[in-house]
């Protein structure tokens, strides 16, 4: 960002996360896990705007309601967990969604599937090419938890090394970590009679989406900058637009002061690309 | 049931009741109250084809991976978060085969420990169904629930042979306070063979009990204290996240080669005793700065830039 100051524009980031707090109702229980700087920031946005009452988790450390005074580039640090009201254990945290009372998680994947089915643990179907970090309890929560919202910053293809485009939103999984609404062996997910309903919103730095009532990722939303045929050319699957197709709605200049008092060393700027670090949209006035 | 009144040993006595071949839980999370000390004179022993369990680890996995110690790893995550990313001696073991990779999730493992604790074979869930998690685990099976008929999915019983815990403080007899995120230790002790703790602080325990007791005596087995001992990771209140030298580590992991003399050689082999480490890192002046963030934001934040 060249000017903190400025509040007539927004970066690419606030934007995204302007989008994800969108989907967090008020009075839910929501967490937000690790190694997610752009949900960490949605979650406070959304409680500090439209979702007071929301009881916000925070990833690591699992303490609720926390007023850090600032992002760190870890989340397992004391300093998110300034200012917790309370604290869940571990087995107390997963037991929440496992029992149906938690609202909303937010996962991402390596590969991302038409119905929403991610991948964080290996690229290769039989043999391993390309050990992934892995989806922590991710794969449990994303059966669990009522709904989910999948976000990734890395929707536009990267060329690999055999000059073959890499699709972020792919064909199919090599591997389903996190469950969308189609099983590994292609059985409705509501057929499982699984706690949770599965994601209803895909947020990428090229589009938004939700899904129809097959479970289908639907495009709903493009960017000041985006349109149909470039997320078509770099979306490895086809999928429906909606009818009322529009471009995104933007955060105002109260939420931008919430974003960037919250994140002073910019720690949520990581998740976003070299080539999108420039991308900025002009507010209404 | 461990009873014995003092249990303080030395670092190395306690290191020495982890056998080749054990199903190892480390304790901790991510950058933070990672029993490293512990670790580092584990690889210092030799020990060898460990099996890992846990839920979201970093550094402590990825050394113990760079040295060539593990052999199976049923761990749920394996990184360094947005701040260095993937964790690079974890991902060659994984890829070049040298080490057998399971991954599990955070809740499966917290329910296999329950099942521990709870003494039954099992434990049944709702969630995994439908994912890849259930091929690459054919131990799991699946069952009608007798009273509603809906499917479940059933996790075996983990046990592990050790778990290795870095807390703030302890007394003599091994009752433990942890302060802040508890993460899996808890459940660890409760489902462990064995359960070998480092502390910041050994302290009386009546001083102990006033600060809090967060695991009983009686599933402690030996402990010594190693004041630093979670270093590089965090052990609020005494230190926070040394990024700076995750950096050095981070860097000198590119390729194997360089781990071991670059990081291996100085910081593990060449570091019989700890202290010998604490000056490797710097010692006064790099153990003082991490101490900073208790003086403001501003000092707290310096830390990460």
């Amino acid at each position: 960002m060249n000017n903190t100051a400025d509040l007539s524009e927004c970066t690419l980031a606030e934007a995204l996360i302007f989008q994800i707090a969108q989907t967090i109702e008020d009075g839910i229980l929501a967490f937000h896990g690790f190694g997610s700087p752009l949900v960490q920031m949605a979650l406070h946005l959304a409680k500090q705007t439209h979702a007071p009452n929301l009881i916000l988790v925070a990833g690591a450390t699992y303490g609720v309601n926390p007023t850090p005074d600032f992002l760190t580039p870890t989340s397992n640090d004391w300093a998110m967990d300034r200012g917790a009201e309370c604290s869940l254990g571990i087995e107390e945290l997963f037991d929440l969604a496992a029992s149906g009372r938690m609202g909303r998680m937010f996962l991402s994947g390596l590969q991302i599937d038409r119905w929403g089915n991610m991948n964080v643990t290996q690229l290769g179907n039989d043999k391993l090419k390309l050990k992934l970090p892995g989806g922590g309890g991710g794969c449990n929560l994303s059966c669990d938890v009522n709904r989910l919202t999948i976000w990734t910053a890395a929707h536009h293809t990267q060329a690999s090394p055999k000059q073959k485009p890499r699709f972020r939103l792919v064909e199919s999984c090599d591997f389903i970590t996190n469950l969308g609404h189609r099983t590994v062996d292609n059985r409705l997910r509501r057929d499982l009679k699984l706690q949770g309903l599965g994601p209803d919103r895909l947020v990428t730095e090229l589009g938004v989406f939700d899904f129809d009532e097959a479970g289908h990722a639907r495009l709903i939303n493009v960017y000041p900058d985006t349109d149909v045929d470039i997320i078509r050319s770099h979306t490895e699957f086809d999928f429906p637009v909606s009818d009322q197709l529009t471009v995104t709605e933007l955060p105002d200049a109260a939420m931008l002061k919430i974003m960037r008092n919250l994140d002073p060393m910019g720690v949520h700027r990581k998740e976003i690309r070299v080539q999108d670090q420039n991308r900025y949209f002009l507010l209404d006035s | 049931m461990f009873t014995e009144i003092d249990k303080r040993c030395s670092l190395a006595e306690l290191v020495d009741l982890i056998h080749d071949g054990d199903i190892l839980a480390i304790g901790g999370g991510l950058s933070s109250r990672e029993p490293m000390a512990a670790l580092r004179a584990l690889v210092r022993k030799g020990i060898k084809n460990l099996t890992l369990v846990g839920s979201a680890h970093g550094i402590d996995v990825d050394m113990l991976c760079g040295a060539n110690v593990v052999a199976v790893s049923n761990e749920s995550y394996v990184g360094f978060e947005q701040d260095f990313g993937m964790a690079p001696n974890y991902r060659r073991a994984c890829e070049s085969g040298q080490i057998k990779v399971f991954d599990s999730c955070c809740y499966t493992l917290v329910q296999q420990l329950r099942a521990t604790i709870s003494g039954i074979p099992f434990m049944p869930m709702r969630s995994i169904r439908g994912t890849s998690m259930t091929l690459l685990h054919p131990e799991y099976q699946t069952m009608k629930c007798p009273y509603s008929g809906d499917e479940l999915i059933l996790v075996p019983a983990i046990q592990p042979d050790v778990t290795l815990i870095h807390a703030q403080y302890a007394d003599q007899h091994g009752n433990l306070h942890i302060d802040g995120p508890p993460v899996a230790d808890i459940l660890f002790a409760k489902a462990s063979k064995k359960v070998l703790v480092t502390v910041e602080k050994i302290v009386s325990h009546e001083e102990l009990k006033s600060l809090g007791i967060t695991i009983p005596y009686i599933y402690i087995t030996k402990l010594s204290e190693v004041s630093y001992g979670a270093h590089p990771t965090a052990c609020y209140p005494f230190y926070a996240y040394d990024r700076k030298h995750t950096a050095e580590y981070y860097c000198s992991a590119s390729d194997a080669e360089t781990f071991l003399t670059d990081y291996l050689m100085p910081y593990v082999f060449d570091c019989d005793l700890h202290s010998e480490y604490l000056d490797a890192v710097g010692g006064e002046p790099t153990l003082s700065r991490l101490a900073q963030w208790q003086t403001g934001s501003e000092q707290w934040q310096s830390l990460y830039e």
